[in-house]
């Protein structure tokens, strides 16, 4: 009854409340997962166990890279279907650089460049010829699929194993590192993403696009080459995440990740984007990942068929965003 | 807004209290079970094709005929190597007591095969085989033989000459690319009036792909006379193309595996041969190979379990029957 004399103050308090929710959803997900399998007693003592975390961080590597470029994307009002053909290009460009004899250092930067080029080819089509960003990449998604599968001539391409192949490694090399590489990697990268969104001039760009594109451009915001921006650098980072991709199965396979572009989406969407735009948060998408990568690894030590994972991870996806949605329209 | 934070609240909580009940009760029984009983993970390369379902059933036999745990399950998505690499990790995490694997790739799951002996957790291989001497068994069919078998046979049909479509299935299949070769082998060494019109034609891994592969070659070269076909899905899916453009029956059509489908295209004369391997014994033997590994015993470090080839005249002999019509309802709920 006081509250409602003092506007000013329920307002504070309620957008606090919101706030504290909106941060707090992922994050209940995933707790929920984690709790729901330590409590199975099949497998109980082996899920928690360090080493099983670490192999789950190893296996999400891949799918968090894309997630990290996938989340500026959607943040700014657009989508990336090419994502999963780009990473598979990107592997079999390294493995095919490899194989060719150039230093793996080079062959990894042919990758990633490789994929920055896919990305910034799909942000200038998308913004020269003011195409909706869905047909783009949908049609890249076929090209570099194409070009990935003629690249290594219609087969696997084997390379020699090298210091990338230890990237991804279970079991890395020097023991002090304790998880694989390429898990720091993703962490590192993770954390200067969430900070360029946050306290760039950058990242407040993209949101502002993200939330309406017209005002941002009179506001004197480039939007194009912002735009084009963002998607080269989540080219970039599907590049890197081709270049993982090849590390784990030390053979450049042009049928790797075929559908992969959905769990990226689905773990930016789980994560509180909105493919509206203007909204989306990197630890969101992290722990979507994760929401999924543990889902994964708890049904298969369960023994569960493929098809159960499936349908849970499916409802998974209703459930987070309609809950987003029920938020949204309280507000 | 906090009436939805309690309901949130509360269903999480009514989740784990769920899960705890259900917990408490089985524990029990389950740590006693475990106890006394192996565990073996069974990793098909899929889990829809029948060729998997009978490997699947004869896991199953195996188990209950030496009172071992079996867990089925392949990777999340058809032919995914990096799936597999997954699931092979998760079982390593979950400590079975051993792994029969039929890798996708013969490079690509040498690393986590590899971890798997780390943790002093064998791998038995089947099907396919694997780069490396990290397995203690390999039980596969003779895959090689099995293309041979079919040149001889794609011969016999056209009296020695004509022209023909090697369809082939996936890049980087070993089993398959076996078979391929050792017809193309055969064909070119001893057949020389028989000419390839198609050689290096992919299906991909479903049947509806491999449908509109054929239909399009189909179209292409509607002079062909013979077509050979090295798995279930591929020549299912030639045999829709061939019926569908009523060439079947015309064509001579030699694929290989069995499914119901194809054993009723048998009878009707549009397939004219199977080549078959027995996947109910290569599924029952890698468990067991591995089941007498860990019980100490010798075992063999590679066994054959050979080919054989399904006509419309012996397609009724009781030992093609089996293979052609494997019976394991007894086995598997569905």
């Amino acid at each position: 009854m006081i509250k409602k004399n003092i506007p000013g103050l329920q307002i504070r308090e309620k957008t606090r409340i919101q706030h504290l929710i909106s941060w707090l959803a992922p994050f209940l997900g995933l707790i929920l997962v984690l709790v729901i399998f330590s409590l199975m007693p099949e497998v109980q003592d082996r899920f928690l166990r360090i080493s099983n975390f670490k192999s789950v961080a190893t296996q999400s590597v891949i799918v968090a890279l894309g997630a990290l470029g996938m989340t500026l994307i959607i943040i700014s009002g657009g989508i990336d279907l090419s994502a999963a053909s780009n990473i598979a290009l990107s592997s079999v460009i390294v493995a095919f650089a490899i194989n060719a004899g150039i230093p793996p250092v080079f062959a990894v930067l042919c990758g990633v460049l490789t994929g920055g080029f896919v990305g910034f080819v799909n942000g200038s089509l998308i913004t020269s010829l003011r195409l909706v960003p869905f047909i783009v990449t949908l049609g890249m998604l076929g090209i570099a699929r194409g070009i990935a599968k003629w690249t290594a001539g219609n087969q696997k391409i084997d390379a020699p194993l090298s210091w990338v192949n230890e990237l991804m490694a279970r079991h890395p090399s020097p023991s002090w590192l304790l998880m694989a590489p390429g898990v720091w990697l993703m962490i590192l990268l993770a954390v200067v993403m969430a900070v360029v969104l946050r306290y760039t001039v950058f990242g407040r760009h993209v949101f502002a696009i993200g939330s309406n594109e017209a005002t941002a451009r009179l506001c004197g915001i480039r939007t194009n080459r912002t735009k084009i921006i963002v998607y080269s650098v989540s080219g970039l980072f599907c590049g890197l995440s081709g270049v993982m991709q090849f590390s784990r199965l030390t053979v450049g396979d042009p049928t790797v990740a075929i559908g992969l572009e959905l769990d990226i989406i689905a773990a930016v969407v789980i994560g509180g984007g909105s493919l509206r735009g203007g909204e989306g948060s990197i630890l969101g998408s992290m722990i979507g990942v994760f929401i999924m990568a543990f889902l994964r690894n708890g049904s298969t030590m369960m023994g569960w068929p493929n098809y159960i994972q499936e349908i849970i991870i499916g409802a998974i996806i209703i459930v987070a965003v309609g809950l987003d949605q029920l938020r949204h329209r309280r507000e | 807004m906090k009436i939805l934070t309690k309901k949130l609240l509360l269903l999480s909580i009514g989740f784990c209290m769920l899960f705890l009940c259900c917990g408490e009760k089985e524990d029990g029984d389950m740590q006693q079970e475990r106890g006394r009983r192996l565990l073996i993970a069974v990793i098909p390369k899929g889990t829809t094709h029948e060729f998997w379902k009978s490997i699947h059933a004869g896991a199953v036999k195996a188990s209950r005929e030496l009172g071992v745990e079996v867990i089925w399950k392949g990777p999340q998505k058809e032919d995914d190597r990096a799936q597999q690499i997954i699931v092979v990790e998760d079982f390593i995490n979950r400590g079975v007591d051993g792994i029969v694997l039929a890798p996708l790739d013969d490079r690509a799951l040498c690393r986590p095969v590899q971890d798997a002996v780390r943790e002093s957790i064998p791998v038995v291989i089947i099907d396919s085989g694997l780069q490396g001497e990290d397995y203690v068994s390999f039980v596969a069919t003779d895959n090689y033989k099995g293309g041979v078998l079919a040149a001889k046979k794609m011969e016999e049909l056209l009296g020695g000459k004509g022209k023909i479509f090697l369809i082939r299935y996936q890049e980087g299949s070993a089993s398959t690319t076996k078979r391929e070769n050792g017809f193309l082998d055969t064909l070119t060494a001893e057949f020389p009036n028989i000419s390839l019109l198609v050689q290096d034609q992919h299906t991909g891994a479903t049947t509806e792909s491999a449908f509109q592969l054929a239909e399009n070659l189909l179209g292409r070269f509607p002079e062909v006379d013979g077509i050979f076909c090295p798995n279930e899905s591929s020549t299912f899916g030639v045999l829709r193309a061939l019926q569908e453009s009523r060439l079947a029956g015309i064509v001579k059509f030699v694929g290989f595996d069995s499914s119901p489908k194809l054993v009723q295209a048998l009878q009707q004369g549009h397939i004219h041969a199977l080549v078959l391997q027995n996947p109910l014994k290569m599924g029952y033997l890698g468990v067991k190979q591995i089941v007498y590994h860990l019980r100490g015993h010798e075992i063999e470090t590679l066994i054959d379990t050979g080919v054989y080839l399904a006509t419309r005249e012996n397609m009724d002999d009781p030992d093609i029957k089996a293979l052609l019509e494997p019976d394991f309802s007894s086995y598997l709920d569905r």
